[in-house]
């Protein structure tokens, strides 16, 4: 099965049935999902649900675009789903009622996003941490923050339009679908079509290359990580749209499923592979999957053994290695 | 060459040692100063009993840490196995001689299952043991969603019972620690634990048997988890599922606050000991000046940076 294939020699030149299903591979599988979940449940294709689905796939997707790009400079963000609770909470410190305060809680949401990831790449990039530990401390402090301030209760004081990012649409097609779409086609063209993308592979296939390039290899690493908490700092945003009321919890297990739906679609943990369509497609297959177990009523606790399952057989399907 | 290299590593750990137990003595001196409960016997066997289940978490982490592994089960195995035994148990003391050896062999198992799978689809330590920490937490939660059980008085005795003013957890904990050291240092088992995580390749070049000194080391760790969560059990009377949520990452801490690189091949079992009796007492200290857990969690961020930062600091 799919481990015999990866473990057969791949040639960069010729075109095996292996390196097809490698690159088609998940496509093809969320296809087979797609069938099988309309034919095991009727509900499935009902567009409320199929609309739900995709409301609570669109912030995973934001974070799951951020993951990629820290993954790609061989890193790791186990910071997000932390960051965007502590986002959740910022949002309610404006303590404002009318949407006028919306745009200053995105810029507030962005700004300080984007220093949490200031100090996750510098303390990978210019101390040497490792980005597991890293990131780990950085998600226990910005929990200790968040609770200090909360005292630990969930807050529900929100501008009302802040629903509007999980249900409102423009033109009929649902808002944070059209906000995902927006940060994946910019995040993609500047990956692949930029000369700061070109450097994100290089220093994530082999970092002393890109320095002997003239590549600076720490500001690249710096970039991604600011890159990943703004998208999950944005992403925190819709999600609090979606839930409504801030626990100190919100995002909770995103940490997980983004680097569970990033490895599955084919971003290495070994740095430099990888692309955004592909992690979007890991998403799509996780939340179906989630939705099927519980349409198909099993119980809800098993999502996450089939989570850990998945996310084992994807690692070692791609063959992955962290340095 | 190569002694002078071993000198330079053992100064180094010992320079990380040192430091610990210099904060650790300043606690104690802060402790005394803000507080004139913190040094009384009573305050001191209470910080001794809560030292078991970090204590032998953190250990069981040390030996994957040091092979160059990580396990980031520990904790839904902790929990696992005090919902095993507070629903197999339920108050009866006849079933304790079946119930802990079956809690250890399940949680030894467990662990080398987390090592036969980084070592059979060689995919990193830390997706293995991540995907393995979801399985066993979702199977924990079909069996029971709740805290629920119970355990028989004997069993609630070894957490809580002194011999001669002294806790037993804190002896067993310190014995456990001791065997362990000398395990590490003086068989050849316990070496070549140093030798994988120190350079994988150059072990396996060598003809060391890579594959099942990995296992080894993971299903150590998940026999220290399965000690830890018999000791909790008696500690909370019952079996949650979610108790040992927080405990993976605790159990990180210590061993690197101690000295061991999380890269592997470096460190030891005393930094860890030292590191476990660090946090705990600085958590006593937190909550005797009555700061909150909060803050605690900041602390604990803050030290992991420091205590990483400096070590590779030395490491240029």
């Amino acid at each position: 099965m799919a481990p015999l294939e990866a473990t057969l020699p791949k040639s960069r030149t010729s075109f095996s049935m292996a390196a097809l299903f490698e690159r088609f591979g998940l496509a093809i599988f969320l296809g087979v999902l797609l069938v099988a979940a309309a034919l095991l449940s009727p509900t499935f294709l009902r567009p409320a649900n199929l609309i739900n689905v995709l409301t609570i796939a669109a912030p995973l997707g934001m974070v799951v675009i951020g993951q990629a790009f820290v993954i790609m400079v061989r890193g790791l963000d186990l910071s997000v789903a932390s960051l965007m609770a502590t986002v959740a909470v910022l949002a309610t410190a404006f303590k404002a009622t009318s949407n006028e305060a919306i745009p200053a809680i995105f810029l507030a949401a962005i700004v300080f996003s984007a220093l949490v990831g200031v100090v996750n790449g510098w303390l990978v990039a210019k101390r040497n941490v490792s980005p597991f530990l890293a990131t780990l401390a950085m998600m226990i402090i910005l929990q200790g923050v968040r609770f200090a301030y909360t005292g630990g209760a969930p807050i529900s004081t929100l501008p009302p339009g802040m629903s509007f990012l999980a249900s409102g649409r423009i033109w009929g097609i649902p808002v944070n679908l059209v906000t995902l779409a927006v940060l994946a086609i910019v995040l993609t063209v500047v990956l692949h079509r930029s000369r700061f993308g070109r450097e994100i592979f290089m220093v994530g296939s082999n970092p002393k290359a890109a320095f002997l390039n003239g590549i600076a290899p720490d500001r690249v690493t710096i970039a991604c990580y600011v890159i990943c908490s703004v998208c999950a700092g944005i992403g925190g945003l819709f999600l609090l749209g979606y839930v409504g009321t801030v626990s100190n919890w919100v995002g909770q297990g995103y940490e997980l499923d983004s680097i569970v739906a990033a490895v599955m679609g084919g971003v290495a943990l070994s740095g430099g592979r990888g692309s955004i369509l592909g992690a979007l497609l890991g998403v799509a297959v996780l939340v179906v999957i989630n939705n099927l177990v519980l349409l198909l009523g099993f119980p809800i606790e098993m999502q996450l053994i089939i989570k850990g399952i998945i996310i084992i057989g994807a690692a070692a399907f791609y063959r992955t290695r962290l340095v | 060459m190569t002694t002078l290299l071993m000198d330079l590593r053992r100064n180094r750990l010992m320079l990380s040692y040192l430091i610990v137990a210099v904060l650790i003595l300043l606690i104690l001196v802060a402790g005394g100063a803000l507080s004139d409960r913190f040094l009384t016997w009573r305050n001191v066997t209470n910080v001794l009993q809560q030292l078991i289940v970090l204590g032998l978490v953190s250990l069981g982490q040390t030996f994957v840490v040091l092979m160059g592994g990580i396990d980031l089960a520990i904790g839904s195995l902790v929990g696992a196995i005090t919902v095993f035994l507070a629903n197999f148990l339920d108050w009866r003391p006849d079933l304790i001689w079946l119930a802990v050896p079956l809690a250890l062999l399940a949680a030894t198992s467990i662990g080398a299952v987390n090592g036969i799978l980084t070592v059979v689809l060689r995919v990193h330590p830390l997706i293995v043991t991540l995907g393995m920490s979801s399985v066993i937490f979702g199977a924990t939660l079909m069996y029971r969603k709740e805290p629920g059980g119970s355990i028989p008085r004997a069993l609630e005795d070894i957490a809580y019972r002194n011999v001669a003013g002294i806790p037993v957890s804190a002896v067993v904990l310190v014995v456990v620690f001791a065997i362990a050291a000398l395990w590490l240092q003086r068989t050849r088992a316990g070496r070549n634990i140093y030798f994988v995580g120190g350079d994988p390749e150059a072990a396996r070049l060598n003809g060391f048997p890579v594959g099942r000194i990995t296992i080894m080391a993971y299903a150590l760790s998940g026999l220290c988890a399965g000690i830890a969560a018999i000791f909790l059990t008696a500690r909370t009377g019952v079996g949650d599922p979610r108790i040992g949520v927080a405990l993976t990452l605790q159990s990180i801490t210590p061993v690197v606050v101690g000295g061991t690189i999380l890269a592997g091949g470096r460190g030891g079992v005393l930094g860890t000991f030292l590191g476990v009796l660090l946090i705990t007492m600085l958590n006593s200290l937190l909550n005797f000046v009555g700061v909150s857990s909060y803050y605690q969690w900041i602390i604990q961020g803050v030290i992991i940076i420091v205590a990483v930062g400096f070590h590779t600091v030395r490491r240029k």
